[in-house]
């Protein structure tokens, strides 16, 4: 894989659609008004999403809306949390082994008895690891 | 994840929890304690089915969440499956097990004095263990409340012994 700055945005909504985690995870430098615009887009895209969800049983969507060079690719839980990622295009199979390893992740955020389900994620520990695998699939 | 314990940690774990909720905390009050218990199952049913999930293609419709709690999830929970589903096509369902896993270790009456009682005699139940096997049951209620609630079903679940160890489960979507 080439070398070049990646945007990547990430967010995860709850089925109540709210965000309960973000984090830009691509490796270009940050700018501040190019990540509110990241988030914008991946809202706008919900509703996409909201009838691609019900037309297929998987939970790896691919690709669901683009915007200029920008794609979301979107993956859907059982309990319809939804995973997105904003990405200039990469691999797919890379992004859903990234979405896979985060869900395993986000489970074991679930299965903790204090953590209140639609509630934000706030453990440093997930967001380590989260930007980690980020690093190693896109 | 997937590391397993012993089943006989979780009945403990069960009957110590029912035995704490109806005898300490809310010795008074079975209809709070009820209320408890049940809302400690909703959350472990609502996070057990986010686990058991995971592996397998999601629900395109309310049948199929149905049939995966009858199948796959009582199977992770109690080994085996629902024996008998029943529903009006109005939006209750039953699920009728025969044998549950969890009333099946139940003794009745402590005042006899006999040592193995391991299977229930149910022709003879009296009020008060008819009054404390039901609050067994409202823990499996909130697991499948949970669960069901977590697939996007939200339900009231109630739960009838009339004859031990079978155990109807009724499930009703508004």
């Amino acid at each position: 894989m080439s070398d070049m700055a990646s945007t990547a945005c990430f967010v995860i909504v709850s089925k109540n659609d709210i965000p309960i985690y973000d984090a830009e995870v691509g490796s270009a430098p940050k700018k501040e008004d190019q990540a509110y615009q990241h988030q914008f887009i991946l809202h706008a895209a919900l509703d996409v999403v909201q009838d691609l969800a019900w037309a297929t049983s998987a939970m790896f969507l691919k690709s669901v809306d683009r915007f200029n060079d920008l794609v979301v690719s979107v993956y859907v839980t059982a309990g319809h949390t939804r995973f997105m990622l904003l990405h200039d295009s990469r691999s797919e199979d890379g992004i859903k082994s990234f979405f896979q390893e985060v869900h395993e992740l986000y489970i074991k955020i679930f299965l903790n008895p204090l953590y209140l389900p639609g509630s934000r994620i706030t453990s440093s520990h997930f967001n380590t690891k989260v930007r980690a695998l980020a690093r190693k699939y896109l | 994840m997937g590391r397993e314990v012993s089943e006989s940690c979780v009945d403990g774990v069960v009957m110590e929890m029912v035995a704490a909720y109806c005898g300490r905390f809310y010795a008074a009050k079975p209809e709070l304690a009820a209320g408890r218990i049940e809302a400690i199952g909703f959350q472990v049913g609502h996070q057990l089915s986010e686990r058991y999930t995971m592996e397998r293609p999601r629900f395109t419709d309310h049948l199929e969440a149905i049939k995966f709690i009858c199948k796959d999830f009582w199977s992770e929970l109690f080994k085996k499956q629902i024996d008998n589903l029943k529903t009006n096509h109005r939006g209750t369902f039953v699920l009728q097990d025969n044998h549950f896993r969890w009333l099946t270790r139940v003794s009745l009456d402590p005042a006899v004095e006999s040592t193995d009682a391991t299977e229930n005699d149910s022709g003879s139940l009296g009020d008060s263990a008819a009054q404390t096997t039901s609050m067994l049951l409202y823990f499996p209620c909130g697991l499948i409340r949970g669960a069901l609630t977590n697939l996007g079903i939200p339900c009231a679940v109630s739960a009838d012994m009339s004859n031990l160890p079978a155990c109807e489960l009724n499930h009703s979507s508004p």
